[in-house]
């Protein structure tokens, strides 16, 4: 499903440039689970950005679903992220001056799905989240994990392939993190939701199947 | 999908609550200003307007070879005109000048006076669009007939029908009846036509009905008095027909002076179609252009508020931009979104700019000094360009806006990079001057306009008009009796020990001359010297010591020359202004000179002081003084205090004299403030403008502020703790906001004193734009800003360093 050959991303500094990642070929097949793993600053959220299409890197080839993706348009792009990805983050980027119930919609009125639809499908993730209760409520009423339960059900919203999870837990305490990290896992085995996550701790990697570990740019 | 948006433009709208209510506020006034202008700009435009068959009526105008255009011919051309040029349709003529006198009711009853009075041609209600509203228009082509509005037929028969009533109309005509024969509407500020009393004009064509002024014959070509319009017909060239007058009057008129007749559009008579049209006109094209700028300039100011504070805002929203682009949304959903909030924004300020136009509206009447509202806007399509005009605004601010957040990369926000903030730095910076530049123009325009007003105002004239009390004289009752009862009234008002000293005359100052002509000439003068006109002011022998008129040479009229016939009298002064245009080397020169009008030899006897006569917005004119016995104007200087009980019995002298006349008087320094009119409604609106303009840049310099000191919140903290005092934070903080004013200034100063000159090149008597009208100018921009910038500032420099630390 996903395949990258040989991918490197470097950006200019001074009179050269300075690599962040260097000849990275990795093969994720549909309905894996994978960690990236590495100290600060070994490339892993560029990595994981470059796998979400947030970034182009700048050698090698990208294929997505047997398509070659390092060069889309914007339009192209923008089509995958509505249909195929899901995108939860550290730091849960939440619209603040949305609702619960609404930040969990707003995928769908991107991908246009209808009314009906739309509420249907919220409902069945508040009610699978236990959240019901807490759907007219704003972010800044939540407290950490339930926001980030908020950004975890806003990432699978409209059923993407895979979910691209940057730190999902580095924001939370253990009780809160092994509690999404479980999530994960069931939407993994349950959904066959694939899962590529970043992570810090040993623990939060060992709920994947594999861990990718990376260094200095490098594949360890 | 667009409820979402409005949803998020709602909620984002209330989370920052100061922003919004400066846009919301700003806006608002902007747009309220930019309504009430359209208001007058669509009555401005609408005058004439309704008239049936405007676009085919031509007004015959006369036009002096240096340019100057009058609408005042000779009644005969177009009777003679209408028989030749088979596409003349019809015409019609009317006079109003000369109608001006007393209307009494015919049994001795009620009297007023009447200026808003004219006789017209019998077809002048159907050639015209004024609704009647009782009697049939064709009676007026009847001699002795007059048609009243609905409030003069109220003021004179309140309770009867006023169809078939009489009244006596007192005036140089001597006193004719007239038959009420109909009822119009009252003339509204949309016509330049603006009777109270209309009078059939045929009632002028018996001769005993003209008092023996035989210059009113109605086929004359020599005595310019009438107002002509011709309805020609239609696919008829009018620039052809022009020139077939003009051919008709080289055959017939005797005179050789080079005035040509122009058609012009009745569609132009109010505004002129361009800035150069050299016609006169009723209204002023310029001033109607200028306020339509300074209400774009208004509104300007305001949208160029809503795109900084956005922008500004930018880092806020980064967030979000990044957040939805990962979840799928393209730029133009964002655009869509953005755009969304500013038109809400602007659908806002529309809101308050309704109920600001509803419940100001009196107040910038007050300011016009015309009666106006949002139902004249219907009377044009001048709404439809301002509609228009408005959209477009907020589109684009809405537009720029939104394309500048939407550009955030998702990548970018989501790793939490700030610099983009910087965008749209410059494009802000660039606003901000434009605001403050657009300021202070006003600012320097309302400091030159009042005091040029106040130079005006308080100016040396040459005359004393302290105490001065100017009573009109009487129509009523010009009998055997009236010269006793005159004399008598004279006596009397000398008997009075309030009356310093009192004077007759046909003219006063701060009014218009009796005349103005030409024909003159000296032994000494010079070829083509009898082309140039001279004022005529006809007084009596106490005018110059009542006005405080000094002689430069010469003696006074006698008591004795005052009661000379006029075609006998040989005697009259001069002022100064008019022994310069004779071409005397000195008063005294012209005093023993002899000049010669037309084929009359008149001696010069004296040589008066110049000083102005009409108002200081004209240069003194030169004028030639006329003894007469007259009782058209008493000129009464009264001792000071207790005037209204002066004048009280003054009221009481003149009704026992002229029994039957108002007592009609006004004060003659307040006369000739009235002159200065335009000028303080010019100050007024230019205040206004000026204190608007300021304001609402002041909104966003203080919006952008708060941002500014938002952004730096932990500069100024670790700034606090290395031990930096409050006034250093505050220059911080203010000082990038003032380089901006002050460059503003730079570039504004110059620009606003070029037009504030070519504005007082108007004036002969002028002041001079010195030095420290621009350090004023200046200096309040300055001030204002820094009061606005500086109560951010202090609030910064005195925050606790430790709050602003630990926030982060």
């Amino acid at each position: 499903m996903i395949q990258l050959q040989t991918i490197a991303k470097h950006y200019p500094a001074g009179f050269g440039k300075v690599y962040v990642l260097r000849n990275i070929t990795l093969d994720v097949k549909e309905g894996e689970f994978v960690s990236i793993m590495g100290p600060s600053g070994s490339g892993k959220s560029t990595l994981l950005h470059i796998l979400g299409l947030l970034e182009e890197p700048s050698e090698g080839e990208y294929l997505f679903l047997d398509e070659p993706v390092q060069k889309l348009s914007e339009k192209k792009r923008t089509d995958l992220h509505r249909h195929h990805i899901g995108f939860v983050f550290q730091a849960y980027h939440l619209i603040d001056e949305l609702t619960v119930y609404e930040n969990i919609e707003t995928p769908l009125l991107y991908k246009g799905v209808s009314s009906s639809e739309r509420k249907s499908r919220v409902a069945e993730l508040l009610d699978r989240f236990n959240m019901v209760a807490k759907k007219d409520l704003f972010p800044s009423q939540l407290s950490g994990g339930q926001q980030q339960l908020v950004g975890v059900a806003r990432a699978i919203v409209h059923n993407p392939k895979v979910i691209f999870a940057d730190e999902p837990t580095g924001n939370l305490h253990s009780e809160q993190a092994d509690e999404i990290m479980e999530l994960f896992q069931k939407l993994n085995k349950e959904d066959k939701v694939t899962i590529i996550q970043v992570t810090h701790s040993e623990k939060n990697a060992g709920y994947g199947h594999r861990t990718i570990r990376l260094k200095d740019g490098w594949m360890a | 999908m667009l409820r979402n948006y409005f949803k998020i433009a709602f909620r984002t709208l209330l989370r920052n609550r100061v922003f919004s209510m400066i846009n919301i506020l700003g806006l608002g006034l902007g747009i309220a200003a930019f309504v009430f202008i359209l208001e007058y700009v669509s009555l401005e435009k609408s005058v004439n307007q309704f008239h049936t068959h405007v676009d085919r009526m031509y007004r015959i105008m006369n036009v002096a070879p240096n340019g100057t255009s009058w609408g005042e011919v000779e009644p005969g051309w177009a009777t003679l005109a209408q028989d030749r040029f088979p596409e003349i349709e019809t015409y019609c003529r009317f006079a109003d000048g000369i109608a001006s006198g007393v209307v009494q009711k015919p049994d001795g009853g009620v009297s007023f006076k009447e200026e808003a009075i004219g006789y017209a041609d019998g077809n002048f209600f159907e050639f015209f669009s004024f609704p009647l509203l009782k009697g049939d228009p064709t009676t007026l082509r009847q001699p002795n007939i007059v048609f009243l509005s609905e409030s003069a037929a109220t003021k004179y028969f309140p309770a009867a029908s006023p169809l078939g009533q009489t009244l006596l109309l007192h005036n140089q005509f001597g006193k004719t009846t007239y038959t009420v024969g109909g009822v119009f509407e009252d003339m509204t500020e949309q016509s330049d036509i603006r009777y109270d009393m209309v009078c059939s004009l045929e009632t002028l064509k018996n001769p005993t009905n003209t008092n023996g002024n035989d210059w009113v014959r109605l086929d004359n070509l020599d005595n310019q008095y009438i107002n002509a319009f011709l309805l020609i017909k239609e696919k008829a060239d009018h620039q052809a027909l022009e020139a077939k007058l003009n051919a008709l009057r080289q055959e017939r008129s005797e005179e050789n002076d080079g005035v040509v007749f122009r058609l012009q559009p009745a569609t132009n008579i109010h505004l002129a179609a361009s800035f150069d049209e050299p016609l006169q006109t009723t209204g002023n094209v310029r001033y109607v252009y200028m306020l339509a700028g300074i209400a774009l300039l208004i509104v300007l100011i305001a949208w160029f508020n809503y795109i900084n504070l956005s922008t500004a805002n930018a880092l806020k929203r980064a967030n979000e931009v990044g957040v939805r682009k990962a979840i799928g949304a393209t730029s133009s959903n964002l655009i869509a979104q953005f755009l969304g909030e500013s038109l809400l924004t602007n659908a806002l300020g529309f809101g308050l700019a309704l109920i600001l136009v509803s419940t100001l509206q009196p107040f910038f009447n007050d300011l016009i000094g015309k009666e106006v509202s949002l139902s004249i806007l219907g009377s044009t399509s001048v709404w439809a360009y301002g509609v228009a005009l408005l959209g477009v605004g907020s589109l684009l601010s809405g537009l720029y806006t939104a394309w500048i957040l939407s550009r955030f990369k998702a990548i970018e926000t989501l790793k939490g990079k700030t610099g983009s903030s910087r965008r749209g730095v410059w494009l802000r910076k660039g606003l901000v001057v434009g605001q403050f530049a657009i300021s202070t123009c006003l600012i320097l325009a309302t400091i030159v306009i009042y005091s040029q007003l106040r130079h005006l105002q308080n100016g040396d004239l040459g005359i004393n008009t302290e105490q001065l009390l100017v009573v009109s004289g009487p129509q009523i009752g010009k009998d055997s009796t009236f010269a006793t009862r005159s004399n008598a009234f004279a006596y009397a008002l000398e008997q009075q020990s309030f009356v310093q000293e009192y004077a007759t005359s046909n003219s006063v100052p701060s009014r218009f001359y009796n005349f103005r002509t030409s024909g003159f000439t000296q032994p000494g003068s010079r070829p083509k010297d009898e082309l140039k006109s001279y004022a005529f002011a006809i007084i009596g022998d106490r005018y110059l010591n009542t006005y405080g008129l000094s002689l430069k040479a010469g003696r006074n009229f006698t008591p004795e020359e005052t009661a000379v016939d006029w075609n006998d009298n040989s005697k009259v002064l001069l002022n100064e202004r008019a022994v310069a245009e004779f071409g005397f080397s000195s008063p005294e020169v012209a005093v023993r000179t002899k000049i010669k009008w037309d084929e009359r030899y008149l001696d010069v006897i004296g040589v008066v002081a110049d000083y102005h006569h009409t108002n200081l917005k004209n240069a003194v004119d030169p004028i030639i003084f006329y003894p007469q016995k007259s009782t058209v104007y008493y000129s009464i200087r009264l001792t000071t205090g207790q005037m209204s009980e002066k004048v009280a019995s003054l009221e009481k002298l003149y009704k026992a004299s002229f029994p039957g006349n108002p007592f009609d008087y006004f004060f003659m320094d307040e006369s000739y403030q009235k002159a200065y009119y335009e000028e303080q409604q010019y100050g007024k609106l230019f205040t206004t403008a000026a204190l608007l303009a300021i304001f609402i840049a002041c909104l966003g310099l203080f919006g952008l502020a708060t941002f500014t000191v938002e952004a730096r919140t932990k500069e100024i903290g670790v700034r606090k703790v290395l031990g930096a005092s409050v006034g250093s934070v505050v220059v911080l903080l203010s000082k990038d906001f003032l380089k901006l004013v002050v460059g503003a200034i730079i570039i504004s100063l110059p620009v606003a004193a070029y037009f504030l000159h070519q504005w007082l090149q108007d004036f002969p008597y002028r002041i001079h734009m010195e030095w420290w009208i621009f350090a004023i100018a200046a200096f309040l921009a300055i001030f204002i800003a820094s009061f606005t910038v500086g109560y951010q500032a202090v609030k910064a420099g005195l925050m606790n360093p430790v709050d602003s630390l630990r926030s982060e």
